[in-house]
Formats: structure tokens, C-alpha cells, sequence
């Protein structure tokens, strides 16, 4: 049998022995220089990857430990006033008062709705302001009222007088925001938002709206710290 | 001149050359498979560095994301407070427009006109009831409501209701006004 196969592949080696090599290096090649091929590419792209991630993530950790933690805590505080994730009622009586009793105005009544409604994206309830005083001073209320310290939009303005009388009746409504805080912070991945001159010019103004509504300056109600 | 005699028999000469074709075949062919080898062997080296010198930025990479995770409530200030920015800068110091038009119709009335009532609904209609005492103060008024000059094209529409002249002289008026603001 030995001596059988000796003699036939005596006789055809010419074709026996190159098939056996390309069968060989078909065989190297499909199942080892390609994968190994591909895979050494993708692992390229791959350590390009990390490579990148690794020094964004290094930015990343630099531009948050380079935040001032008081600072930025301050600032949360101020948008939280402006726009609390809670209808927070108390603040909001102790607001609107402010804002109409500082111009000389006095407040009849004030109805609070607690039905909510969509102001783009953010949530706000109505406010019903009854209000008596001069109606030259009705602008500066709501000149007040459109710079207030915590968002306030006028819905309606009603305004009625006696004749030959200075003082008015005001009816005032009002939709105060608030909106929910986001649920998601960011991935760690997820790129870093810059504060820009405009961000900075928007806190200046209502660091200084809050000088002068002393009586606003109470903390939002809620938890002190929304990430725990 | 050099002569050369094979003098061997003719099944010989084809047997040689045979065999010196196979020769050749065979030498291409361990080549061919050498080379085949060395580029596995290559390949497999190449990944085996690969993977070696992955494993420290990987090292890196899970140290970064430590620190970017020890740091996430920074993050997440950061965060809530661009994403409040972007709502309060929409609403913050712009005024109202219901506000826009109370202003507007204070300076386009004359001191002179006594207002009895001014409602300002959602919609942006201002309703208006005012007593004027005389017809020069009624066509300041008519004047300044109508006239793209003095309203500065804010006003897209005035209609009377209804006007009236007391015994005292003074003109009772009310309007529907409506701003181009709205």
C-alpha cells in the first residue's frame, strides 16, 4: 500500500505538490494572516480610540477641578431662584409682595392656581395678583415683574379706576416657572459645557436683581444637593 | 566551439527534465510556504504588541474615568446650571409682551384722557373705556392710536366701540386695539 502511494505521488508529484502548497497557504491565509490581519487593524483603531478618549477624559478631569466648587455652587443656587424644580409657593408669595409693594402698590388678594402648564420647556402655574396704587407706577411693577428675580411672565393686565382718582385697581395674571430638574447629568463621556460671556452676563444680572430683593435671598426649598 | 553529445537514451532525458522542473516547483513551493509562515508569524507578533501596549492606556483610560466619576456631582452642577441658563436667558430682562403693549398704550395715551379701564387679555386684545374732555385731547388720542408715526407701526388695528358726549362735555370712548407686539 506504502510502496502504492510512493509510486502514484512518484507520478504526479508535478501536480500533488503544488496543490498541497496553495491548499497550505490558502488555508494560512484564511484562517490566520487575514483574521490576524483585521484584527491588528481594528486593535490600530481601536488603541487610536483610547488613546483620544484617554486625553479628553484628561481635560475633562482638568476643566472640572479647575471649577471653583464655592463658585459653582453659589451660581446653582441663583438659577435654582430663578427657576427651582418645585412651584415652591412660600418664596413665591414673599416675591411677588416685594415686587409690588416696593413701587408703592398694595395687594388685595392673591389666588394661586395649582394647575401647571407648559411655558416652552419649562412648567409654571397662574398667579392672580389684585393690586391698588398709583397707575403711574403700574410700569415700574411690571418692569419688576419681567426682571424678577424667579421667572414670571404677565398673562393678562386689567386695569380699572374711579374717575378723578390717581389710584387704580390692578388685576394682574401671572405665570411663574419652575421646571423639573434634568435627569440626566451627563455620561462620562459626554462633553463638558463651557459657560460662556452670556452665561456670566445672565448670573451678573441676577446676582444684582437679588441685591435688590433682599428678601429673596432664601435658598430654593428642595434638596440642598439634587445629586445625592 | 564547444560541442556537447548527450548521448543518453531519450526516456533518461525526459526523466532529468522532470525532475528538474519538479525541483524548481518544489523550491517555489517552501517559498511560497515560508513566506505564508512568516506572515502568520508575523501577524500573530504584531497583534501580541498590540495588545501589550493597549493594556497601559487602557490603565489610563479606566484612571481617567475614576476621576471624571469622582467628580460627577461637579459635572453635574455644571450641567443643571448651563441647562437653566438656557431658559433663563430666554425669559430673563424680556419683557412681557402684555407688558410691551401696557407701555405702549401709556405713551400713546395724553395725560390729559382719564382712564377708567385698560384690560390686556392673552390673546393681545387691549380693551379700552376713557373719558376725554374735550375733542382736541379725542383727536390726540385718535390721533396718536392711528398714526404709524406716533405708534411706531405697533398698532395693527383700532376699532370704536362706542363714543359718546355727556352734558358735561366729556367724551366717553371705548376701543379694541389690536398690537402688531402680539
Amino acid at each position: 500500500m506504502k510502496k502504492e502511494i510512493i509510486k502514484f505521488y512518484s507520478k504526479y508529484r508535478l501536480y500533488i505538490f503544488p496543490a498541497i502548497v496553495s491548499l497550505s497557504s490558502l488555508f494560512l491565509i484564511v484562517f490566520a494572516i487575514y483574521p490576524q490581519t483585521m484584527k491588528l487593524i481594528a486593535g490600530q483603531k481601536s488603541t487610536e480610540k483610547l488613546i483620544n478618549r484617554s486625553k479628553l477624559l484628561d481635560i475633562k478631569v482638568a476643566a472640572l477641578e479647575n471649577l471653583n466648587d464655592k463658585d459653582l455652587s453659589r451660581k446653582v443656587e441663583l438659577v435654582l431662584n430663578a427657576l427651582p424644580p418645585e412651584k415652591d409657593f412660600g418664596n413665591t408669595f414673599a416675591l411677588l409682595q416685594q415686587l409690588v409693594i416696593q413701587p408703592g402698590f398694595s395687594m388685595t388678594s392673591i389666588t394661586v392656581s395649582n394647575s401647571s402648564a407648559k411655558v416652552g420647556n419649562s412648567d409654571s402655574f397662574d398667579v392672580k395678583l389684585e393690586l391698588k396704587g398709583p397707575r403711574i407706577l403700574l410700569s415700574t411693577i411690571l418692569n419688576n415683574l419681567d426682571n424678577s428675580p424667579r421667572l414670571i411672565r404677565v398673562k393678562s393686565i386689567d386695569v380699572s379706576s374711579n374717575q378723578g382718582q390717581q389710584n387704580v385697581d390692578v388685576a394682574l395674571a401671572l405665570q411663574v416657572l419652575y421646571a423639573a430638574l434634568p435627569q440626566n447629568y451627563g455620561m462620562i463621556d459626554s462633553p463638558l459645557p463651557e459657560l460662556s460671556q452670556n452665561d456670566e452676563g445672565l448670573i451678573s444680572t441676577l446676582e444684582s436683581i437679588k441685591r435688590t430683593i433682599p428678601a429673596t435671598a432664601e435658598s430654593p426649598r428642595g434638596k440642598s444637593n439634587p445629586f445625592e | 566551439m564547444k560541442i556537447s553529445i548527450n548521448l543518453l537514451p531519450p526516456e533518461d532525458i525526459a526523466l532529468a527534465i522532470q525532475r528538474a522542473k519538479f525541483y524548481k516547483i518544489q523550491l517555489i513551493g517552501i517559498i511560497i510556504i515560508l513566506t505564508m509562515i512568516f506572515l502568520t508569524s508575523l501577524t500573530v507578533a504584531l497583534r501580541i504588541l498590540q495588545g501589550r501596549s493597549m493594556a497601559p492606556v487602557q490603565t489610563k483610560v479606566v484612571a481617567a474615568e475614576q476621576r471624571v466619576s469622582d467628580l460627577k456631582s461637579t459635572q453635574g452642577y455644571l450641567m443643571l446650571l448651563k441647562d437653566r441658563l438656557k431658559v433663563i436667558d430666554q425669559y430673563l430682562g424680556v419683557s412681557s409682551k402684555q407688558s410691551l403693549v401696557y407701555q405702549l398704550m401709556d405713551k400713546l395715551i395724553p395725560p390729559s384722557v382719564i382712564i377708567n379701564a385698560i384690560s390686556i387679555n392673552q390673546a393681545g386684545v387691549v380693551t379700552f373705556v376713557a373719558i376725554v374732555p374735550d375733542s382736541i385731547s379725542l383727536d390726540n388720542l385718535l390721533s396718536n392710536l392711528t398714526d404709524q408715526e406716533s405708534n411706531d407701526g405697533q398698532i395693527r388695528e383700532v376699532s370704536v366701540e362706542s363714543l359718546n358726549r355727556g352734558r358735561d362735555g366729556f367724551y366717553r370712548i371705548s376701543f379694541k386695539i389690536k398690537s402688531e407686539i402680539l
